[in-house]
């Protein structure tokens, strides 16, 4: 390890920095050091804590333009929006109160508050990773395929320290003149800006590769966040001040964060699409996830989370496809490809705020550190009206996100939410798969017996463009498990409908066994002598044993005349004829022969 | 749902008991039904006694072998079709139900239509597809209702014969039906309505051109354009040429041209033939 300084910008100048025999400060970058159980870490946290947080802007900033060569900016807190024409080579980053953009060779940083440009560095094309700033100097990271270099800017655009190493480095924070850097997705370093000495370490017990400042205090993490207070010397014991999102099923796979030893592309990607965001409750004291609510989107669906468990508090199907955003203070803010910037309640999912760019965008980045969101004044639909909007959309990129949404609504005790079962099951432009999820949440249904009735009363009907029958069978199950005999003639009537599935018919006629009254003995003794010779697969063979069972059971007399000669006529259907001698057998009543 | 219930009430008579009926008062068969006629169609009525003996034999093959001799008296052999509905009925093995199926076709009663309009409900579309080509024979009200329904089916040659079926039928209350099934693309639908059409209905077939393909249209046109004066008036057949001539298509001068060299009388009255002859003047060196 050496130490150097230089006083301009002069790429590919390797320094690297130590600070001699010091235990409490490790090398810089080191990879020999020994943890020292939160000492130099809890030193460099109590020299900091009084340090004046940072300025920073509520801002939403885009990539536009039909060469990806326009940042848009986007002020939260009024203000007009401005725009900064630069080729881009990266994802912008909002860092306090700049906009730091790369591209053509160099980075550059913009006046958050109005986009005009403050300095640019040459870079010799070396990546953008991530930064930091503290209103005094910018810390930048870039990638060098092999290693990072570490860019200390003033304000002024002069390089006040280059730092280069072979570690992957991730996104930093900077505060009171100290840069935070997460490095090797575990360790987090702090660097003195002016002197390039790392002043103390910290290992993390969590994937580590970016520093967040967020609300007034920094948080280290990627896939949970551990907040940087006076608890962070315990982190390598798993003792400090930490906020993790709960398992549970997503659409896709999203991240909270992207790896910040990733650059990002300028333009979203597929990873931009399914996305999870989260905002830590408070910058000090006991800490929690902002309005108990966490988000993830999906194309153009956001689903909001409930914090602790995961449970699914309500959905948002938005106009067009989410490409990016931030969790806010009581929600989350959001912006679309047609460059719409919304922000949603944590509580509802209701739009409270909207804002727009006013051109279609390519990607978007927030900051929106002050900026809360609303309550809006009403409480909007319920969590099943939602979700029916949700899954009615037809857009096929959508399925996965629906998929998770069928599931959901199937345990809601809403009666509502059978109708979107039925309505989705019988309808013909439903994507197969959600057929599919929807015909088994619906079989599972306890309640909405008037809309399955209602379904059950119309057939496919090829001159009335009815092209979907109804899902019987589903509906069956249910019925049979609510014991609701309302639905038997209807059952019935499909017994004989050729255009329900082989499925439906044996479901049909197993809740027909049970359901099934005097009144439709005619149509089941229909059923059973037109197919206990013709069924050509094991479901109707199925029904047609099931259809004997209710004859036998409501005709005992004629019905059972029926079965025994179906029983011992070899025409009948090799999977239906064991059974009806089962059922015979099972309800003979004849006395037992006496013992010899 | 209504024709379930109603399939309901037929099933409760047909159930489990036989079909009472007798080959009393059978219609005459029409020698131009089916091409496939049976060799012995046009003789006297045959004992079918031992027919019904095979059929009640309960003997598969046996059952096999009356079918079969059954098939080959043809309408001579009508009695026999209450008991060939019993065992339709009683349910038989897949090849045993087609065959009877289509003999009960072939003896051309309409005591036969009551079961066929059942297994025109059939999961297996080939035995739909006779069944609802055998009611085209047995006819009936039984058998008109059946067709009606059979144009909704999920299938599209039982759409196609039922709808060409209920032309044979004469069943001008299916007219609208069967317009249903012409916009849904059902064109054996249109000779039907030219077949049964009232003046109106002629007309609203003849406003069809030029909003689904002219043969088809024109495929009802001709039944309408040669059906008796006292069925269609001149009125409407002139109405309709001049909706032909109104197209000035080359397609149109051919169908004109086509049916003027047919429409000698007495099958076209002199006002019929005239405009006609108008009209193919007027359409030659057509647009299209």
């Amino acid at each position: 390890m050496k130490t150097s300084f230089v006083a301009l910008a002069a790429l590919g100048f390797t320094l690297t920095a130590c600070a001699g025999g010091d235990p409490m400060h490790p090398h810089t970058f080191s990879t020999d050091w020994l943890d020292d159980q939160g000492k130099s870490i809890a030193a460099v946290q109590t020299r900091l804590k009084s340090a004046p947080a940072g300025a920073t802007a509520d801002l939403v900033v885009a990539v536009a333009g039909e060469k990806n060569d326009k940042l848009i900016g986007a002020p939260l807190s009024g203000g007009s929006r401005w725009t900064f024409q630069h080729a881009l080579d990266a994802r912008p980053m909002i860092i306090g109160t700049i906009v730091l953009g790369s591209g053509q060779g160099e980075i550059f940083a913009l006046d958050a508050s109005n986009g005009r440009r403050l300095w640019a560095r040459p870079t010799g094309g070396l990546a953008l990773l991530g930064g930091g700033d503290d209103g005094t100097v910018t810390a930048v990271t870039l990638s060098r395929g092999t290693g990072s270099t570490i860019l200390v800017i003033g304000r002024d655009g002069t390089v006040k320290r280059q730092i280069e190493t072979d570690k992957q480095l991730g996104d930093p924070a900077v505060i009171g003149g100290v840069i935070l850097v997460p490095w090797a997705n575990q360790y987090v370093s702090a660097i003195d800006a002016l002197t390039g000495d790392e002043l103390g370490r910290v290992t993390l017990r969590d994937k580590v590769s970016r520093a967040e400042q967020i609300g007034g205090a920094v948080y280290f993490g990627e896939v949970s966040l551990v907040r940087f207070d006076e608890k962070i010397a315990m982190a390598s014991q798993g003792g400090a001040n930490r906020i993790t999102l709960p398992s549970r099923e997503l659409p896709g796979t999203p991240r909270l964060y992207a790896p910040g030893s990733e650059k990002l592309p300028a333009v979203a990607n597929a990873r931009d699409r399914d996305r999870l965001f989260a905002r830590p409750s408070t910058p000090s004291g006991p800490l929690g996830i902002d309005s108990g609510r966490f988000y993830a989107t999906y194309f153009r669906l956001v689903y909001g989370f409930e914090s602790s468990r995961g449970q699914l508090a309500w959905v948002h199907t938005h106009a067009s496809e989410i490409i990016g955003g931030e969790a806010v203070q009581g929600g989350v803010l959001l912006c679309d490809e047609d460059g719409k910037i919304v922000v949603l309640d944590a509580r509802t999912g209701q739009v409270t705020r909207d804002y727009s760019f006013g051109e279609p965008i390519k990607s978007c980045v927030a900051q929106a550190d002050t900026y809360k969101s609303l309550p809006p004044p009403g409480g909007g639909p319920s969590l099943a009206q939602q979700i029916s909007e949700a899954v009615s959309n037809r857009e096929a990129t959508l399925a996965t996100g629906q998929r998770l949404l069928l599931r959901e609504l199937g345990t809601l005790e809403d009666e509502s939410a059978t109708k979107t079962l039925v309505d989705l099951t019988s309808d013909s432009r439903t994507a197969p798969v959600l057929v599919a999820d929807a015909r088994a949440s619906l079989a599972t249904r306890r309640n909405g017996t008037t809309f399955m009735l209602a379904a059950l009363g119309k057939h496919y009907d090829f001159l009335r463009d009815v092209l979907a029958s109804p899902p019987v069978g589903p509906i069956a199950d249910a019925l049979a498990a609510m014991k609701e005999s309302k639905g038997a003639s209807l059952l019935a009537s499909h017994l004989l409908d050729p255009a329900i599935t082989d499925d439906d018919v044996r479901r049909a006629a197993v809740a027909l066994a049970t359901l099934a009254t005097k009144e439709e003995l005619p149509m089941l003794l229909h059923f059973f002598t037109m197919y206990r010779g013709t069924a050509e697969t094991e479901d109707i063979g199925l029904a047609v044993a099931s259809a004997g069972e209710a004859i036998l059971r409501l005709d005992p007399k004629e019905g059972r005349a029926l079965i025994e000669r179906a029983a011992k006529d070899p025409t009948t259907v090799a999977v239906a004829r064991p059974r009806l001698e089962a059922l015979l057998a099972a309800t003979s009543t004849k006395p037992a022969e006496p013992k010899k | 749902m209504r024709i379930f219930l109603r399939f309901a009430v037929t099933v409760a008579g047909l159930g489990i008991a036989v079909i009472s009926s007798d080959a009393a008062g059978q219609k005459p068969s029409d020698p131009k039904a089916d091409k496939k006629k049976p060799v012995a169609a046009a003789t006297a009525p045959i004992d079918v006694k031992p027919i019904v003996a095979k059929l009640k034999s309960g003997d598969e093959a046996q059952i096999k072998e009356a079918l079969d001799e059954a098939r080959l008296a043809g309408p001579t052999g009508a009695a026999a079709a209450p008991a060939v509905a019993e065992v339709l009925t009683r349910g038989l093995s897949l090849p045993l139900t087609q065959s009877a199926v289509e003999t009960l076709g072939d003896l051309e009663s309409d005591t036969g239509s009551a079961a066929l309009a059942q297994y025109a409900l059939h999961r297996n579309a080939k035995v739909r597809r006779a069944a609802v080509k055998a009611l085209t024979r047995t006819k009936g009200a039984a058998a008109s209702g059946a067709l009606k329904r059979a144009l909704s089916d999920g299938d599209a040659v039982v759409r196609g014969t039922a709808a060409s079926g209920l032309g044979a039928l004469k069943a001008k209350d299916a007219v609208p039906d069967l317009f249903t099934a012409l916009d849904h693309r059902v064109n054996e639908a249109a000779a039907s309505i030219g077949q049964l059409c009232s003046a109106e209905q002629c007309e609203q077939l003849a406003g069809r051109l030029g909003k689904i393909p002219f043969d088809v249209v024109t495929g009802g046109l001709d039944q309408v354009l040669f059906r008796p004066t006292a069925d269609v008036p001149d009125d409407a057949k002139v109405k309709i040429i001049g909706r032909i001539r109104e197209q000035g298509t080359i397609e149109g001068n051919k169908f004109l041209r086509d049916v003027q060299k047919r429409a000698v009388a007495p099958a076209a009255s002199a006002r019929v033939r005239q405009a006609l002859d108008q009209a193919v003047m007027a359409t030659a060196g057509g647009a299209k």
